[in-house]
Parts: structure tokens; C-alpha cells; sequence
């Protein structure tokens, strides 16, 4: 009795560790086939049937990749300018969002609705006068310009303000009993408490702002201040796609936001396993 | 304080019609209007100067037609908008759009569901997969793009594989039949991300205490998933389809890498048919009209979730 | 209290933007070196960096030296390497002016720039833009026609290209300088041919002639399904105009746009349903590769030996020839022409970008632009350029130059595309056509060749209406610039 329920849940433990896998390398497959192009030689593009597993790591198609374009110093730029856009979501969003959540006011939903609204607009409708506006402050080929624009979102707002919302009310009424101040509140529990939305809130700002195209293309003309998209595109030649390259390109300006990816989600798994909340 | 009974009446009524000394429900809300408008202005400034007064413009660009440089060329009123609907092209974008929307939005949200609910097994490293899982937060919606048009190949991407198990000549991005559900899937594996991680750290945060109860009272597996963890997640799953509808209203990335609008039009998105017009065709104006009706749009569509949907969402 | 927090924030924020503009101050434009990867076969790309000119106070009886921008579209190596190469010798050369190249995406990208930047004055004062942009670009009247320039200095133009000349020439004046040049070519893998019973060193010549020799070329498993397709095509507008053009046809009325403004789109004509019919015919039969619009596409499944022919443009075969690297010998022909006839009467057109002098500058800089465009234009630069693109120089004497002999040496095959270009009679048909709204027409017409392929419409059907909507977009074009009386 007890052998076949241990290999029942034995087998029950290695299907689900199947499926997992499974799940895992559907999931990892198209970066799995990049990171295999960008260590293709120039002939190997050419084999078929079409190479599964790299034959050697080439380093030398991502030093090609840095020489046809300086990838280096755009991965600097879009990592400040992405760092800077993450840091004013986080505080612009973290302040909206509590005043949404917990502050009874006139008008409360029109301004919610406001707020989303800002989600809503494509982004043609409001980057050539956004340009002309930066262009005027003097704000082009500077950090500034690249980021202040998309310091406040929408979307930010409304991840918190519903994570807050599941804050249960006891918790704010007993710390305005105590003569907590909103600020204090604010900052000493809620923020605390909403550590694994803050982390979701600031990889995916820091990604957005990563993978803009247009707006560094626009904003900046020095090639000191351009960013890594505009780096991608300068990789490709029309005439002659070397896309061992490009791909070397591509997985080394995703290096950065791989590694902020990791590294957060520690800090994620631990918010998430730590910060159930009681009752 | 709170048992004062003049809080059921409406406060701005109150506010106008009574000069007397202002009660302290009155006071306090007054107080709550503007500590809120404190908390709001750092976001709001930014908005009015980056969003707002923009899509004004762009409102008032609208109503012209532009030269080939972009200066606004002749008044023309509503015209613009009475040939968008004149134009076949905005019909079927917007068709296509909305296919869009429902092979992305459901799908994303139930492949992320289950992605979370592995994630949420109780297994020795699971934290690994928890991360593979939500791995495609970290790829640029580019990259995504550029990896998944080697692997729509025709001949020397998947297909080999796919060759190798007998199933032969899919046509993904070159079939105007296909075009469109091979982006889809792109904009599905990017946004599985960032679902996943949401609806796992949601899924945190349901207290244990449900889940013994429920056991006690003699439920399996599947009672507890439909009767416990569904309704404790439909905030998430509200905030999700919202986001992810407006999300997928506003892809543009893949195409523009992918199929260019191709073939036939058949991934001709809103977003980059807007694009188009505004980048080869130089119609700014007719561009801007676009924009302004893609807004009311998602805005229509928004509200709708929210007068309709939301009142279904079970807070605390 | 709850004050003090809120400010604490805000000065939190207003901290980083000044972070951020203290950073900006610190990364002065001038030394990068250090922060480049230590590339040593990249001084180019660090000299333009240090070079220390534009911050050099000159002398006072020196002029000043007068710094320009030069706005391009190439990537790659190009765009890498061989651009600001060429900008490095023609600062070191002379001292009154310094061009510094940005690179500004792609065409659409950098006119769309150009657009945005005449409303804030910040315009460059040399712009590369593609061939289609033409017409464009002389109608927004913000160019300087380099003919002014040519005959300010009675610059000789007998010994360069003329009938890449004519292309960029509008209403008898030379607008622009042509820059990158290329013709399409057909390209065909010889050890293919060989083992399919066709001659490599005869490759096909007509339409008839191609897609005998596709059915040949193309290979069936034993299940049925094609294995090898004797031919790809990708969608792309410009072959159909070229295959236009060898057949004589025009694209628009008026001397295709160049005898008066053009007012019609005329590809409707009989040479083009013929070209969509052979083009439709290979593709019913199984002959073709379908690739959709990717030119890449076509290119991996020629090298992957998935399509024995392929039609593409010159400059691709410098890295046809690096990735096959002697896997098989690419052989390159000429463009098919509808029949034998067609090769005496008509011929390609020329394609790629041209370099455009902005009218927004002022004078001293476009002295400047004239003097780096003469520059890049000298037998030497052409040379170097050519061999390192793959596009043609526009100068006949620039072939003499050792580096292009010792390149021809290497790429025997790009013979062709130089007997090709000069194959080529020069009339109406072969300039081109030239309208101001050649994006949108591209695009049409790569519309319609889908919906032919997919069985939607025939080649009349689709071309018809490919034609009425490239019309009604160059009426409204003309209207909305103020072109017609």
C-alpha cells in the first residue's frame, strides 16, 4: 500500500517535472536559436540542413557587431536612459497610485480614467509634437530629453493601484487611528508590502524604455548619446543581412536587461514567497 | 465622526449651497481633494506636458491636411475623419485588429495562468523555471522580432524541424492565411512574461488558511483552483485583460520588423497602418485622424471593461 | 511630516534629472576611445571621435573651420566603416571644413527626420536619400540643385556615369549626386545547372528561357513535395519596375515623369501583365520559392542550396560570395528581358541613393557639402567605396583604380553588372520614373503582385487597380504641391 502511493507520488513528482521542462524549452527556444545564429561562422549561415547547436563559441562576431556599430557606449546610453525612466515611473506611479487607492476624493474615477486614458494614445499621435517640444527646452542629445517624457505611466499607476487596493482596510484605518500621516503610511508599510508589484513595475519600465526606437532616433543626432536599437538597425545592411551578427548584436544589448532580469527576480521569488499577507 | 449623516449627500452641493461654517466631514474632504492632487501632480505635470497637450495638437492636426514637410496646409474640418471610413484600408485594419486582439488577449491569459500554476507547485527548483517562465520580460518586443523571423523561415527556420516530423511548408509569415497568427504568437511569447510573474505574484497572495479550509471541507484539486484561486485572482485577471487589450491594440514592433502590414494587408494593424500613413504617405493630417479614433477606440472599449467587467472582480 | 517625505521624493526626482544633465555635461562629444571595445582594426571609428578639429581654436587669420553634418542611411560595414572612413579622408585632406556622418536609420527614417528638423532648423547640411525620393525631394524645395555648384566651378562631368547622372537630372538640372549605385542581376548557382543538364557559362536570357531552365532546376522528394525550387523572386517593387524597364515599359505617363510632371501611373500596359503572368506561370507550377517580401529570405535559401536562381541587386554579391565561400560557384547574368529583341532596345535602371545639398544651410556649409561631395566623388574615394560596397562608382575611371582591379579579380562576377549598366541605352524608360510618391507606388505595386500570386486577382485586375490608386496618390501629391496649374 504505502510503495504504491510513494510511486504514485513519485510519479506524479516526475510528470510535473516533465511538463515543466517541456514548458521550458517551448519557452526558450526562440532565444536558444538566436544565441545559435550569433555563433554561426559567416559559411555556416549557409548550411543545410540548418545547424541546431553552435560548433563554437565566436566571440568574434560580437567584437564585428561592436566595430559596425558602437554598441558599447549605446548600451550605456540606453541603460541610463532606461534607469532614469524606471526610477520616475517608480516614484511618479507609486504616488498616484496610493492616492488612488486609498485616499477618498472628488472625482476620483474621472481622474483614474485619466490616467488610463494615457495608455490609450499611439504614440504617432504624440511623438513629432513631444520632438518639437524637447527640441525647444534644448533638451536634444541629452538624458533629459530622452527620458523625462515617459517618467509618469498609466500603466504603472494601475499595476499598483490594484495591488494596493488588495491592502485590506484595517491595516490604513489602524494607522490613522495611530496618527500615521499618508506619507508615512506610504512609505513605511505600503511600499514594503508591495515590493513584488514595485519589481514587475520597474523591470517592465526598464524594458519598455529599452527597446525604444523612434524616439532616440529623433532626440539624438550625436553618436555619443544614441541608444541600442538604433544600434540594431545600424547593424543591418540592406544588401548584405550578416545575421550572425545582427544576432550577436542583439543578444549582447539584451545582456543588461538579462542580467537586471535575474537579478530581480531573486528579489521577486523572494517578495513573492516572503510577502503573503495574513487574513 | 464618520455617523455624521450629511456624508450620503453629494459634498459639492453641500460646499455651494451652505455658506455656514464647513462641517468636518466638508473639511476633510476639501483636505482629501487636494492631499490627493499632491500625491497625483508629479504624474499629472507629466502628463499634461508630454500626453495631453500632444494629442491636442495632434487633434488639431487632424483637421487639416499637411504639406509634404508636415506644416498644416488647409483647414478641412471633419473631412479627414468621413474619408477614414470611406477608405477601405481603416476598415480592414480595424478588422484585423480585432482578430488581432482575440487570437492574443485569451491566449496570453491562459497560457500565463498555466505557466503560474506550474510555477506555483510546491518543487525542489522551481524558482528556475518560475524565472524561464517569465524570461521574455527582459526581450525587447525587437529582439523578439528578429529571432522569431529567422525561425518563420521558410525553409531553413522551424520548418526544417517541423520537415523532420513530416509536416511540411507552413507558411507562416508569407501566406496572407498564416501572416497573421504567426505575429500573434510572437506578440503572445512576449507577453507571457510579464502575465506569468503577475498572476504568480497574485496568486501569493491568497492566504493559505482558504486552501486548508476548503481541503478540510473535503475539495480536491480542481474545486479549490475553480472555487478558490480563480476568484481570488479576478482583480488580476481584470487588470490583465485590460492591459493586454490595450497592449495588443498598440503592437507595432513585430510587424514593422515582421511582415510590413503583408501580405494582402492581413497584419495590417491599426497602430502601423498609422504609421504608414504618416511615414511614407506623409498624410499627417489623415494620420492624425487616425490616432484620434484609435484613442476613442480603446477608450470606448476601456470604459465598457470597467462598467461591465469590473463589478464582476471580487476585492477584499 | 507628510510634507517632508514629499519633498524628500520630489527632490529625489528633481536630483536625477540633474544627475542626468551633470552626466550629459561630462561626456563631452569629442574623447570616446576609452569607452569603445579596444577594436583594433576599427581607428576610424576612434580617430572621428578625437579628432580634435572642431574644438581647436584656429588662429585669427585662419577661417574658421566650418563643420557639417552628413546624414546617411548605411549600416553594416558600410555605415560602420567605409562611411566614416571616407569622411576621416576628406577632413584630413583639407582644413576649411570637417563632415561628420550620423547615421539616421533607414531612408523613411532619416526623410521623416529631414521633415521634422526644417520646423526646428536643425538640418544637416549633405543628406544620402534613396533613389525614389527624387521627385521629393526637388518638390520641397529645400535642396540646393548641385547644378548650381557644377557650374559655379565648371566641374567636369564627362568622365561620370551618364546614365546614373540622368536619373538624379530633374527638369535638365542634376539635383543631387548619385552616391550608391546599383542594378539588379540575376544571380544562378552554377553547380546546379551543371548537374541539371544546363550550361553554367550560359546562363538563361528571356523570361521563356528562365522558367525552362526553373523546371529543370527544381527537385521533388519521392513523396512530391519540392525540395529545391528553380527560382525566387521576393516581392519587391523595384524588380517589377526594372523588369518594366527591360521591357520598355513606363511607369508613368510624360516620359515616365520626366518630359512633364507626371500625372498617371501607366504599369498597367501590357509589358507589365506580362511580367506578372511569366511571374505568376513559375509560381503556379511550383517553380518558385515563396519568401514573401524578404529579400534576405531569398538569399539564405540561395546559400542554403534551397533555390538555384535568384534575382537580386548588384551589391548583394560580395556577401553571396563571403558566406558561400566555395560551397558552389554563383554565377550572375543578366536581368531576363521579355525576349532577344528587348536587350538592343531597352535596359535596366540604375537604383540605390544620392547625396542632397540642404537649402536650410547656410552658404559656407554648403560650400562645405559641394567640396565632400566632389571629394567622395574622385576616382580614389569611388574606388574604395565600390569595392567595399559592391556598388558601382559613378565614375568610368574609377575601374582603373588598383583596388577595383584587384577587386574585380576577386568578384570576376560583378562583370556583369558593369557590362549591364553600360548595356544599357539611355532614354526615358531607362532613367526611370520619377514621381514624388514612389514609397506608396513600391508599396502598391507589392500588393498587387500578392494578391496575383495568391489567386486573388489577375495580373490586369491587380494591376489595374494598383494603377488608379498610384494615380489618385499622384494627383493629390501634385495638388498638395501646388505643382499644377
Amino acid at each position: 500500500m504505502k510503495k504504491m502511493d510513494f510511486d504514485r507520488h513519485l510519479l506524479s513528482k516526475l510528470g510535473q517535472y516533465l511538463i515543466l521542462i517541456i514548458a521550458a524549452i517551448i519557452i526558450l527556444f526562440p532565444i536558444w536559436s538566436a544565441f545559435n545564429i550569433s555563433m554561426m561562422s559567416d559559411t555556416e549561415m549557409g548550411a543545410y540542413p540548418p545547424i541546431q547547436f553552435p560548433t563554437g563559441i565566436r566571440l568574434e562576431n560580437v567584437k564585428r557587431a561592436l566595430t559596425q556599430a558602437p554598441l558599447g557606449r549605446y548600451l550605456f546610453n540606453s541603460v541610463v536612459q532606461s534607469t532614469l525612466v524606471m526610477l520616475g515611473q517608480l516614484i511618479t506611479s507609486s504616488l498616484a497610485a496610493y492616492a488612488f487607492a486609498f485616499i477618498d476624493f472628488k472625482w476620483r474615477n474621472i481622474f483614474f480614467l485619466l490616467f488610463l486614458s494615457t495608455m490609450m494614445i499611439p504614440w504617432e499621435a504624440t511623438i513629432i509634437p513631444n520632438y518639437l517640444f524637447v527640441q525647444k527646452l534644448g533638451w536634444t542629445d541629452t538624458f533629459q530629453g530622452l527620458a523625462v517624457p515617459f517618467m509618469a505611466t498609466g500603466f504603472g499607476t494601475f499595476l499598483l493601484r490594484q495591488f494596493f487596493l488588495k491592502i485590506p482596510h484595517e491595516l490604513k484605518d489602524a494607522a490613522t487611528i495611530d496618527g500615521c500621516s499618508h506619507s508615512r503610511f506610504l512609505l513605511t508599510i505600503v511600499l514594503p508590502l508591495a515590493r513584488p508589484a514595485l519589481g514587475t513595475l520597474a523591470v517592465y519600465s526598464f524594458l519598455q524604455t529599452y527597446n525604444q526606437y523612434l524616439w532616440p532616433l529623433l532626440v539624438t543626432n550625436n553618436p555619443s548619446m544614441r541608444t541600442v536599437q538604433i544600434g540594431i538597425a545600424l547593424l543591418q545592411d540592406e544588401e548584405r543581412l550578416m545575421i550572425n551578427i545582427i544576432m550577436a548584436g542583439v543578444i549582447f544589448i539584451q545582456i543588461p536587461t538579462l542580467t537586471l532580469f535575474v537579478v530581480s527576480n531573486r528579489q521577486l521569488i523572494r517578495g513573492l514567497t516572503a510577502g503573503a499577507v495574513k487574513g | 465622526m464618520d455617523n455624521n449623516l450629511s456624508h450620503n449627500q453629494p459634498l459639492s452641493g453641500r460646499v455651494i449651497k451652505q455658506k455656514a461654517r464647513l462641517s468636518g466631514v466638508q473639511k476633510r474632504s476639501i483636505k482629501n481633494f487636494f492631499q490627493a492632487l499632491l500625491f497625483l501632480s508629479p504624474a499629472l505635470i507629466l502628463f499634461i506636458l508630454f500626453v495631453f497637450i500632444p494629442l491636442f495638437r495632434s487633434f488639431e492636426i487632424s483637421a487639416y491636411i499637411t504639406d509634404p514637410i508636415g506644416r498644416l496646409a488647409k483647414f478641412v474640418g471633419f473631412q479627414n475623419y468621413r474619408r477614414l471610413f470611406e477608405t477601405p484600408d481603416f476598415i480592414n485594419s480595424l478588422k484585423r485588429t480585432l482578430i488581432f486582439v482575440l487570437y492574443t488577449v485569451p491566449t496570453t491569459i491562459l497560457i500565463s495562468l498555466g505557466l503560474a500554476v506550474l510555477g506555483d507547485l510546491r518543487l525542489k527548483g522551481i524558482s528556475f523555471f518560475r524565472m524561464v517562465f517569465s524570461v521574455s520580460i527582459a526581450i525587447s518586443g525587437a529582439t523578439a522580432s528578429l529571432m522569431f523571423l529567422y525561425i518563420y523561415h521558410p525553409t531553413v527556420g522551424v520548418n526544417y524541424l517541423l520537415s523532420l516530423v513530416g509536416v511540411h511548408n507552413m507558411t507562416w509569415l508569407v501566406s496572407h492565411k498564416t501572416a497573421l497568427m504567426s505575429v500573434s504568437l510572437t506578440a503572445v511569447w512576449l507577453q507571457i512574461g510579464l502575465n506569468t510573474v503577475i498572476l504568480l505574484a497574485a496568486m501569493q497572495t491568497i492566504p493559505e488558511e482558504l486552501y486548508e479550509s476548503a481541503m478540510i471541507d473535503g475539495a480536491n484539486g480542481w474545486n479549490k483552483f475553480v472555487h478558490i484561486t480563480l476568484p481570488m485572482l479576478s482583480s488580476t485577471f481584470f487588470f490583465l485583460l485590460v492591459v493586454d487589450i490595450l497592449a495588443a491594440f498598440q503592437t507595432f514592433t513585430p510587424i514593422h520588423i515582421m511582415t510590413h502590414g503583408g501580405p494582402l494587408q492581413s497584419t495590417n494593424l491599426l497602430v502601423y497602418s498609422i504609421y504608414r500613413e504618416f511615414y511614407f504617405n506623409g498624410k499627417f493630417g489623415f494620420a492624425a485622424a487616425q490616432s484620434i479614433m484609435l484613442f476613442f477606440v480603446m477608450l470606448i472599449l476601456t470604459i465598457l471593461q470597467f462598467v461591465f467587467v469590473e463589478r464582476k472582480v471580487y476585492y477584499e | 511630516m507628510k510634507n517632508r517625505v514629499f519633498i524628500l521624493l520630489s527632490l529625489l526626482m528633481i536630483f536625477s534629472m540633474v544627475l542626468s544633465a551633470c552626466v550629459t555635461a561630462t561626456q563631452a562629444p569629442v574623447e570616446e576611445p576609452e569607452t569603445e571595445p579596444p577594436v583594433v582594426e576599427e581607428p576610424e571609428e576612434e580617430e572621428e571621435e578625437a579628432e580634435p578639429m572642431p574644438t581647436l581654436a584656429p588662429p585669427a587669420e585662419e577661417e574658421e573651420v566650418v563643420k557639417i553634418d552628413f546624414w546617411h542611411s548605411m549600416g553594416g560595414d558600410l555605415g560602420g566603416i567605409a562611411i566614416p572612413e571616407m569622411a576621416n579622408n576628406f577632413n584630413a585632406s583639407q582644413t576649411q571644413c570637417y563632415v561628420e556622418p550620423i547615421y539616421q536609420g533607414s531612408y523613411d527614417d532619416a526623410l521623416n527626420k529631414l521633415r521634422a528638423s526644417l520646423q526646428t532648423g536643425e538640418t544637416p547640411a549633405v543628406m544620402q536619400l534613396y533613389d525614389i525620393g527624387t521627385r521629393l525631394m526637388v518638390d520641397l524645395q529645400v535642396i540646393t540643385p548641385v547644378q548650381e555648384f557644377i557650374d559655379r566651378d565648371s566641374y567636369d562631368v564627362s568622365d561620370l556615369e551618364p546614365n546614373v547622372l540622368a536619373y538624379y537630372t530633374v527638369e535638365g538640372q542634376q539635383a543631387s549626386m548619385p552616391f550608391n549605385t546599383s542594378t539588379p542581376m540575376l544571380y544562378y548557382n552554377k553547380d546546379m545547372f551543371e548537374a541539371a543538364g544546363l550550361d553554367p557559362e550560359n546562363p538563361p536570357r528571356t523570361f521563356d528561357e528562365i522558367a525552362e531552365a526553373a523546371r529543370l532546376l527544381t527537385l521533388k522528394d519521392d513523396a512530391g513535395n519540392v525540395t529545391v525550387t528553380g527560382i525566387s523572386m521576393s516581392i519587391y517593387g523595384w524588380f517589377f519596375e526594372q523588369l518594366l524597364a527591360v521591357s520598355g515599359g513606363y511607369y508613368v505617363n510624360n516620359g515616365n515623369g520626366r518630359d512633364a510632371l507626371a500625372t498617371e501611373a501607366t504599369f498597367n500596359s501590357p509589358e507589365g501583365v506580362a511580367i506578372l503572368e511569366w511571374w505568376k506561370g513559375m509560381y503556379d507550377e511550383g517553380l518558385m520559392g515563396d519568401y514573401g517580401r524578404v529579400n534576405a529570405d531569398v538569399r539564405t535559401a540561395f546559400y542554403a542550396e534551397q533555390t538555384a536562381m535568384f534575382v537580386d541587386s548588384t551589391a548583394v554579391l560580395r556577401g553571396a560570395m563571403d558566406t558561400v565561400a566555395g560551397k558552389f560557384e554563383i554565377g550572375t547574368a543578366y536581368l531576363p528581358r521579355p525576349n532577344e529583341e528587348a536587350f538592343d532596345t531597352s535596359g535596366t535602371i540604375i537604383g540605390g541613393g544620392s547625396l542632397w545639398i540642404i537649402s536650410d544651410s547656410p552658404p559656407e556649409q554648403q560650400d562645405c557639402a559641394w567640396e565632400f561631395i566632389k571629394f567622395q566623388a574622385s576616382p580614389d574615394q569611388q574606388a574604395y567605396w565600390h569595392t567595399m560596397s559592391g556598388y558601382f562608382p559613378i565614375r568610368e575611371t574609377a575601374y582603373e583604380e588598383p583596388l577595383a582591379v584587384e577587386w574585380r579579380d576577386k568578384y570576376p562576377q560583378f562583370a556583369t553588372a558593369v557590362n549591364q549598366l553600360h548595356l544599357a541605352p539611355n532614354n526615358r524608360v531607362t532613367q526611370g520614373g520619377l514621381i514624388g510618391v514612389f514609397p506608396t507606388a513600391r508599396q502598391t505595386i507589392e500588393s498587387a503582385i500578392e494578391e496575383v500570386l495568391a489567386g486573388v486577382a489577375t495580373p490586369q485586375e491587380a494591376l489595374d487597380k494598383a494603377a488608379l490608386t498610384v494615380t489618385q496618390a499622384i494627383e493629390e501629391y501634385n495638388i498638395s504641391m501646388g505643382l499644377t496649374e
